[in-house]
């Protein structure tokens, strides 16, 4: 199996940009990874930050199996049909493949479903070298072991004390749901030059180690001003600097 | 004859994707017609390792396109019947996969193939080279199988009529496996998934008992538990049936008691009362009885408003749920209610009093004939006295007592009242002055509000009283 890092964080502190910059340090490594990113926070868009058009999620089709109890022929293989409809909405692009994971689910029972869906994600993950996972801080397919063991957990905050809080939150919550990752970091975001020594102190503070801190990028907030793919961004942009260096002390 | 080529072939190349970047052709999928069909054929009729390609072979086939792609193998054999089809076709998936540089998905008229550049640059170069290894792959797994002969159809007309020709043939293998009773197989599937919310939770699931979810069915069951006999889905022998009508088997209570921690020693499949099946939590739909009426009414999830006893699906569910047998209250799939064993031994649909009407209409099939205007909706009843009117006036068989269709035996006595209470008894002497003596059964139902048996009941006491004659 690859390698499992998972991007989480608040909303609005940029743990999209960072995922996708790391995407694109890892398809541009020319290390010729198999590369699958897992969009997994139904509120952010890893696809728009990457310039990707989604048609149908993990969520779709998980609604789809729970429809196809009652329209598939009585000895349809659902591990078989499930697997088909997943590789189905794998998102094949140049130099990784992207899947996303869509609404959460409705009412009613999920629990078969949801244990052929481990089985997949299981089988689908071994066929790649590294797996980039931009997730909600709420950690919801965690919760639900759809989502596998990490090598990394890269919780996304900007400067402040507060922003250090949810990395420290983060972490309870990983440790009452049993997920299991090898190392969990930081990398503050937005960080001026004023501030990153009082980010570093902080850290510190609560034993959380900071493995980047991204400078605010006027080049990077142009982009996303415009709505540009983050996967465009040229090599000499001091954030894109920043998250090769973060890949690089990842070992990638 | 395309020359021989060593293929790497072995089950650890099961589950390898073929990328965009490494595919070659891409066969059937979402973009175009597809089929796999297995067809069981007599020893003279099939010629052994043969590979029939009609239409464009592999060579000729544009590197990164989607083709139309069907695949039929023959199979012979002494011991090969029809029944064998589909089970000889459920292998493709996994045989195919073994071959590094082949991806295979999914089933029948979905199959998606992928052929990669590895067996372009290994000097393949006719489909033949790929499916006779896959013949003798066949033979080694299924020794059963003695000679088989394989048609590749690329030529894309052909493809739509062979495919039309083998939607004939899964429809006539569906129509035999949804006529799948349980006295049909040996074994059935335990199912303990949701033992994680409900710890006591027991499933068994048979061909004419899908699960309470609605999720598993006995084919499931038994698919899941080919992949891993020690997972969540097990096997069940079927013996030692104790109650063929309730659907009691002595190894089900056996499994009843060791997954549910001995808490519970025995379980029946098809009944509401006396050591009912447990409920899980998750269920499709709830059914509950209403001694009142002396039937039973179900709700489904979607159902938000309250039923004729007064609680919504929620509070009722919260009751049943955590694995807990409760005799009274039951959970159930939705595919149950097409089932001929649906609650056999309480008298089945004629027990059945009252549904959401989006419920009934989702199951209408499964409703005999006879019982569909019986049953009431929210449009008919709210609550139990509206609920006992629309009954009388339908005449439903809890009125008068049911009979249970699976071995006419009578199981209920119809309503009766515990006692005579003088206010009846004016009521019906009220009745007959009005009437003058000339009983009409519907006037009684509708004015009085009683059953035929009710009504006479009321007599006799008027009688032992001296008040009538």
């Amino acid at each position: 199996m690859g390698k499992v890092i998972a991007i989480t964080g608040k909303g609005g502190t940029g743990k999209t940009a960072v995922s996708a910059m790391l995407l694109r340090h890892l398809v541009k490594s020319g290390k010729g990874y198999r590369i699958l990113a897992i969009d997994a926070d139904p509120d952010a868009n890893l696809a728009d930050a990457l310039g990707v058009k989604v048609n149908k999620t993990v969520g779709d089709m998980r609604e789809f199996m729970q429809e196809s109890r009652y329209t598939t022929p009585p000895d349809t293989d659902k591990q078989k049909l499930f697997e088909a409809k997943m590789f189905e909405i794998l998102i094949e692009e140049d130099g990784y493949d992207l899947l996303v994971m869509g609404k959460p689910e409705g009412s009613g029972c999920y629990c078969f479903v949801n244990n052929l869906l481990r089985g997949i994600m299981d089988k689908t993950i071994d066929q790649y070298d590294v797996i980039i996972i931009d997730t909600a801080a709420g950690l919801e397919h965690f919760s639900r072991k759809v989502i596998p063991d990490l090598d990394a957990l890269l919780v996304v905050t900007d400067s402040s004390r507060r922003g250090l809080t949810t990395g420290e939150r983060i972490r309870s919550m990983a440790s009452e749901l049993g997920m299991k990752y090898k190392n969990m970091y930081v990398i503050a975001n937005k960080v001026t030059d004023s501030s990153r020594e009082k980010v570093a102190e902080n850290a510190k503070s609560v034993g959380l180690a900071v493995i980047g801190t991204i400078p605010y990028d006027e080049k990077l907030a142009n982009f996303d001003l415009v709505g540009d793919p983050l996967i465009d961004l040229p090599d000499d942009v001091p954030s894109v600097q920043e998250v090769s260096r973060v890949a690089k002390e990842l070992g990638l | 004859m395309a020359e021989e080529i060593q293929l790497d072939i072995s089950p650890m190349y099961e589950g390898e994707r073929i990328r965009k970047e490494d595919l070659w052709v891409e066969l059937g999928g979402p973009k175009a017609d597809g089929f796999e069909l297995t067809l069981a054929a007599s020893m003279d009729e099939v010629q052994d390792g043969k590979v029939t390609i009609i239409g464009p072979d592999l060579k000729d086939v544009k590197e990164g396109s989607t083709i139309p792609f069907g695949m039929i193998f023959k199979v012979a054999g002494e011991k090969i019947e029809k029944d064998l089809e589909s089970i000889i076709e459920r292998r493709n998936h996994a045989l195919l996969s073994y071959i590094s540089g082949l991806m295979h998905l999914n089933q029948r008229y979905d199959i998606w193939m992928r052929i990669g550049k590895g067996l372009a640059k290994k000097g393949v170069t006719s489909w033949e080279q790929i499916f006779k290894p896959v013949v003798t792959l066949y033979k080694a797994e299924m020794p059963f199988i003695e000679k088989m002969e394989v048609t590749i159809v690329t030529d894309p007309a052909k493809v739509k009529e062979e495919l039309a020709k083998a939607m004939a043939v899964y429809q006539a293998r569906d129509s035999r496996a949804k006529g799948l009773h349980d006295e049909d197989v040996d074994v059935f599937y335990g199912c303990t998934l949701c033992q994680a919310f409900a710890p006591t939770s027991a499933c068994v699931v048979t061909p004419d008992r899908p699960s309470l979810c609605g999720a598993i069915t006995w084919f499931d069951g038994r698919a899941a538990a080919k992949v891993d006999p020690e997972g969540p889905q097990f096997p069940i022998p079927k013996s030692g049936c104790v109650d063929a009508v309730a659907g009691e088997y002595g190894p089900i209570n056996e499994m009843a008691e060791k997954r549910s921690g001995g808490e519970y020693t025995v379980m029946k499949l098809y009944t509401f009362f006396d050591a009912p099946h447990t409920s899980c939590g998750c269920f499709e739909t709830i059914g509950f009885y209403m001694p009142e009426v002396d039937g039973i009414g179900v709700a489904d999830r979607d159902f938000k408003g309250a039923t004729p006893n007064g609680l919504p699906f929620s509070t009722m569910a919260g009751q049943t749920g955590g694995g807990k047998q409760v005799v009274g209250f039951l959970g159930m799939g939705i595919l149950y209610y097409f089932s001929s064993k649906f609650l056999q031994a309480d008298g089945g649909w004629r027990r059945i009093v009252w549904m959401p009407k989006k419920l009934k209409e989702r199951v209408k099939e499964g409703i005999p004939a006879d019982m569909m205007d019986k049953i009431a909706t929210e449009d008919d009843a709210t609550d139990l006295d509206s609920l006992k009117k629309f009954l009388l006036k339908v005449d439903h068989p809890v009125v008068g007592g049911v009979v249970r269709a699976v071995d006419g035996k009578k199981i209920t006595e119809g309503w009766k009242f515990d006692e005579v209470t003088d206010e009846q008894k004016e009521a019906v002497i009220a009745f007959i002055e009005k009437t003058g003596g000339d009983i009409d059964t519907e006037a009684v139902k509708a004015d009085l509000g009683m059953s035929e048996g009710q009504f006479m009941q009321v007599v006799e006491a008027l009688q032992a009283d001296g008040v009538l004659e």
